[in-house]
């Protein structure tokens, strides 16, 4: 019988502590990509048994596609689509009204740097269809005729248009929003930690247990290589660049974020990234910013409390807000 | 009375000597054979393709529009040819490190790395 020879007990209990630390971890995470809202959502959740992450994301993507299907300027029945038809008015959804007052409130504190009336602008250029083209001056001024913050007023569900002719595009905000609820129907079903990324907008759930979540951000100008890792928990990551969806005419860059001041692509920056507290509070204050340069972006920042941002200027040097080094961790 | 360790008989101590070679074995075997480093594509939501990271290879990928070439070699896998308007997925590098994803989403193919040895400094990419 082993049991009294103490030097197989302590051989055999450290095979079992071995053992032990080889298993893979009891704490399951789950990370699943779909394509959705024309680009690739990355959903990753722990911090339940298996099974219950497993619903919990398939949740969070059900409801992805039921609110693309009310904010996308694609979907023939969406909201977006009947209040960019010919009308002066029409009754939205709930949430729909929600992204619009938030968008109007972003389009009024940035003078108009964030547009929500785009749409006309951005048929012209065609930057989500097959062939983007340089629309002529003047198709770009009668695109711009009547848009601008005032252009569109909310009362309750109720959206007024100031001109039929108006097309309402909420491109810069809407993904923002779907990831924002996303995150919440995961955080409503139990998910401790996990993470909802559309194409780079991103919200981080609690904390993974080793560490808080370590975001990489994207240099605009080298594929593959970052300018910073920025450290974070319970905040919104979101980076708007000129080098996602462009095109090059004689030497000069065409991209898909446009001065609503000019009606072509803004020239002041080449990448703008926001942290804050939600992803589509993000996504509307990275393209204000984008519009507006390092200098008036970083004052716009300034109204906004917990929001911190890294601008990239067109020169390549970079402007960050006064908080922004705190959730550096490299460079 | 004997003390336990005084009634070792050199049948304990070969079994003793014997379970610690396994236990060694047995971690530097485990040490050795991480998880494979996997890249899987996805068709239309429906996983269509699955490869070892390591072994060079070229495939086609059907989607609606057509074919989507993929060719995984040293650097990675990268997508080299596609039928979509923009082609922004062949103007993505290539994707090496577990979590990177490669997109063709007017083709529905969606090209991701799992298990890769070689991470990251970071979970996720803003961009």
């Amino acid at each position: 019988m082993p049991w009294n020879r103490p030097l197989i007990i302590i051989v055999l209990v450290l095979l079992l502590a071995l053992t032990w630390w080889r298993l893979p971890s009891s704490d399951p995470e789950v990370r699943r990509s779909q394509l959705a809202m024309g680009t690739v959502v990355e959903i990753v959740a722990g911090g339940l048994a298996n099974e219950r992450l497993e619903k919990a994301v398939s949740a969070a993507f059900t409801e992805i596609a039921r609110l693309d299907r009310l904010l996308s300027r694609y979907q023939p029945e969406s909201d977006v689509s009947r209040l960019s038809a010919p009308v002066t008015e029409v009754r939205v959804a709930p949430e729909t009204a929600e992204v619009i007052a938030l968008g109007l409130d972003v389009a009024r504190r940035s003078q108009g740097a964030f547009d929500l009336t785009l749409g006309r602008l951005k048929g012209l250029w065609a930057f989500e269809e097959d062939t983007p083209r340089i629309p002529d001056r003047a198709a770009i001024r009668e695109a711009l005729d009547g848009i601008g913050p005032g252009a569109l007023t909310l009362s309750g569900q109720l959206v007024r248009k100031r001109a039929p002719s108006l097309m309402v595009d909420l491109g810069g905000i809407a993904k923002g929003y779907i990831v924002d609820r996303a995150a919440q129907l995961l955080r409503d079903l139990g998910v401790s930690y996990g993470a909802v990324n559309a194409g780079g907008d991103m919200m981080l759930i609690g904390q993974p247990p080793e560490r808080p979540w370590r975001i990489g951000i994207q240099d605009p100008r080298a594929k593959g290589s970052v300018v910073a890792t920025v450290q974070v928990s319970n905040r919104a990551v979101v980076t708007s660049g000129d080098y996602e969806r462009f095109f090059l005419r004689d030497g000069q860059r065409y991209h898909h974020i446009f001065d609503p001041k000019s009606g072509i692509p803004a020239r002041l920056c080449q990448s703008v990234t926001v942290i804050t507290d939600s992803v589509a509070l993000g996504d509307a204050l990275a393209t204000a910013i984008f519009v507006l340069g390092p200098e008036a972006g970083l004052d716009l920042l300034a109204d906004y409390p917990h929001s911190e941002a890294l601008i990239i200027a067109a020169d390549g040097s970079h402007h960050a807000s006064p908080g922004w080094a705190a959730s550096v961790v490299s460079p | 009375m004997n003390s336990p360790w005084q009634i070792m008989t050199r049948g304990d101590w070969l079994v003793t000597v014997l379970l610690l070679g396994i236990a060694l074995l047995g971690i530097g075997w485990l040490a050795a054979t991480p998880p494979g480093s996997r890249v899987e594509a996805t068709c239309g939501g429906q996983t269509c393709f699955v490869a070892d990271l390591e072994q060079p290879q070229e495939v086609d990928l059907a989607g609606p529009l057509g074919m989507t070439h993929l060719v995984i070699d040293g650097q990675g896998a990268r997508i080299t040819a596609s039928p979509c308007p923009l082609q922004i997925c062949m103007t993505m590098g290539p994707a090496r490190h577990t979590g990177d994803l490669l997109a063709c989403v007017p083709n529905r193919i969606l090209v991701s790395i799992e298990h890769a040895e070689d991470e990251t400094p970071y979970d996720l990419l803003s961009r």
